[in-house]
């Protein structure tokens, strides 16, 4: 069964959105837990369904700072498992480096989510569909996408909060830039920046909008992301039934406008809300987990203006 | 190899003749033409038979203009055009389909050759972000997109080793311009990444694959100091590859530069039996082509007339 549509709505015809911020200070903590708590409150339709966690896996990465943590990937698997699951896959399409294999070892993802024959999606060699778009934001009018995120039931977005030397930041909406078949597109998928980045990703949500969306928020990355930046303690997971709320939320915790985030201002047209009057925020406040990220200077009227003291 | 690699290469042939990325998926010119170079190496009936389908498949495959599709139903040709005629060149039944396919790697541009694009660039202060000569180009992914390494490696390649014959006499200034670009975007320590050396003055980190990839196509520059300095980190690199695709191709770089390494039969056996990979046709590929330490498919097509 193919995956329905996702609703393209204006903000004025979309219920409100819901985004949790959970505190976990270290990769080492009880994350399954932790998440299985927090997915229950959303009440996802997950049960007996295929589950696609679309990891951000940039490239090889032995540090473990630019990639999403496998610790936060398998605590997620664990958790819609325990919802009830039929199936949780772990997928992604690395950007930089062809050899995927090279790139789940470099994160000892197998350490932490058991084998992957079965389990692992190489996005970037799946089998394909052509997709005709319907936003046509960017130039792009198809995209040859993998058959298995047109095919699962539940779509869940998991970046790393990081910002991005293009886009300003890179969460859980640039992160379906990586179901962009490499096989199809190259490594890294160039056609998508010269089509403009910003648009491609509006076009690209529209075409597989999340479901669900997770962000690994402990260590995140400032300055030069997405990869040659920071590591940033932040200590949170982000999550959310709604891609550009918690693209927002995340941008207000890193201290940016996501107003000023084109491609969150952007999608905040058409895919989800933006606005914090119709975001129902859970957990921790904003506020309270606001960890200021530094910004490369092409992108300081992205920072929230300071308040005296 | 002959227990493992070769018999599921066998078993994933398609029946419309090629070769998906994984065992049942749909065929696809990128990893047909990788499992008919590797089948190049094998000498039975099996592979003989199994090589006839896969070059039915490739030939169907071809677009009008000379080049290859990534995947069914796309009109525009792209780097894997380099993959498919490296595997032709042993094939002289099919020259003329080779010559349509260098035909049109030879008039491929990448976006920055244009000279508008040079001029928006320099406007928009963009060379400062990304310090690479934008004068040097080579081949790009896609069509009208700019160059990276591997692709242009992939086409240096195939021009380097096609019949004199079939090579148009522009054919020189493209290789000398693909080559510099190739030079320009060698990271600072030595060794290549898809083609940022620098991103705002940081240096990228290299990679295994696009060095190696980087490596074979200089391979006629082997006193050239960027060749030893890259020679040089791909050996150090060398303990930390966790893949046999990408430790496959390294000992091929390293192999046909004089720099072989005596354990590679070793360490990409330990990786298959272990068992614990992730299997797909390039990288089963490239182990058979790297165990057979005869590496036909790299060299010129002269030479190979003559052996």
């Amino acid at each position: 069964m193919p995956r329905a549509a996702p609703s393209l709505l204006p903000p004025y015809a979309r219920p409100c959105s819901r985004v949790a911020i959970r505190r976990a200070t270290s990769y080492q903590a009880d994350l399954e837990a932790l998440l299985y708590e927090t997915l229950r409150e959303f009440d996802l339709p997950v049960r007996e369904k295929t589950v696609l966690l679309k990891a951000n896996l940039v490239g090889l990465d032995s540090r473990c700072v630019t990639n999403t943590h496998p610790a936060v990937i398998a605590a997620a698997r664990e958790a819609f498992l325990r919802l009830g699951a039929a199936e949780v896959l772990i997928g992604d399409g690395p950007s930089m480096d062809r050899d995927s294999q090279a790139v789940v070892e470099s994160i000892r993802l197998r350490e932490y989510a058991g084998p992957l024959s079965r389990t692992f999606v190489d996005l970037n060699v799946d089998d394909v569909e052509r997709v005709v778009l319907k936003t046509h934001a960017s130039r792009l009018k198809e995209l040859y996408l993998p058959k298995t995120v047109r095919g699962v039931d539940f779509l869940v977005s998991m970046p790393k909060l990081k910002t991005h030397h293009w886009a300003g930041v890179t969460l859980s909406l640039k992160n379906m830039f990586g179901i962009v078949p490499g096989g199809c597109y190259g490594w890294p998928k160039n056609v998508l920046h010269w089509a403009g980045i910003d648009n491609s990703i509006l076009d690209i949500n529209a075409a597989a909008r999340p479901d669900f969306a997770i962000v690994d928020g402990i260590i995140g990355m400032e300055g030069n992301g997405p990869i040659q930046g920071d590591p940033t303690p932040c200590g949170v997971l982000v999550l959310g039934d709604d891609p550009v709320a918690v693209d927002s939320t995340c941008a207000r915790v890193m201290g940016l406008l996501p107003e000023r985030i084109k491609h969150i201002a952007r999608a905040a047209t058409l895919l989800g809300h933006m606005q914090p009057e119709k975001i129902s925020q859970l957990g921790e406040s904003i506020e309270s987990t606001k960890t200021p990220f530094a910004v490369l200077k092409e992108f300081n009227a992205l920072r929230q203006p300071r308040i005296a003291e | 190899m002959e227990r493992v690699c070769l018999p599921y290469l066998r078993d994933a042939q398609n029946e419309d003749g090629g070769w998906g990325f994984q065992h049942g998926s749909q065929s696809r010119v990128e990893p047909t033409a990788w499992a008919l170079l590797a089948l190049s190496e094998s000498a039975d009936d099996a592979a003989a038979r199994a090589t006839a389908l896969g070059l039915q498949y490739l030939l169907r495959a071809q677009l009008t203009d000379g080049s290859w599709p990534a995947a069914e139903g796309q009109e525009k040709g792209c780097w894997v055009t380099s993959l498919a005629c490296l595997t032709l060149i042993s094939q002289p039944q099919f020259r003329e389909r080779l010559a349509r396919g260098i035909r049109w790697l030879i008039d491929e541009r990448p976006g920055e050759a244009r000279r508008w694009f040079r001029f928006l660039r320099r406007l928009s202060g963009a060379r400062r972000t990304l310090a690479q000569n934008d004068y040097y180009y080579g081949w790009s992914w896609t069509a009208g997109t700019a160059s990276w390494v591997e692709p242009t490696a992939m086409a240096l390649i195939v021009l380097r080793n096609s019949p004199a014959v079939l090579l148009p006499a522009q054919v020189q200034r493209r290789i000398q311009l693909a080559e510099a670009m190739l030079y320009d975007r060698m990271s600072p320590g030595g060794g290549w990444n898809c083609g940022n050396p620098l991103v705002y003055g940081v240096p990228g980190e290299p990679q295994v694959c696009q060095t190696s990839w980087a490596l074979l196509a200089l391979r006629d520059h082997p006193d050239r100091p960027e060749v030893q300095k890259s020679l040089d980190w791909l050996e150090t690199s060398w303990r930390r590859i966790e893949s046999p695709g990408t430790l496959a191709l390294a000992h091929i770089g390293l192999n046909l530069l004089g720099r072989s390494r005596p354990d590679v039969r070793t360490a990409l056996c330990s990786f298959y039996e272990k068992n614990e990979i992730l299997w797909n046709i390039p990288a089963v590929s490239s182990t058979i082509l790297a165990m057979s330490e005869k590496h036909k498919w790299l060299n010129r097509s002269d030479s190979r007339m003559k052996s």
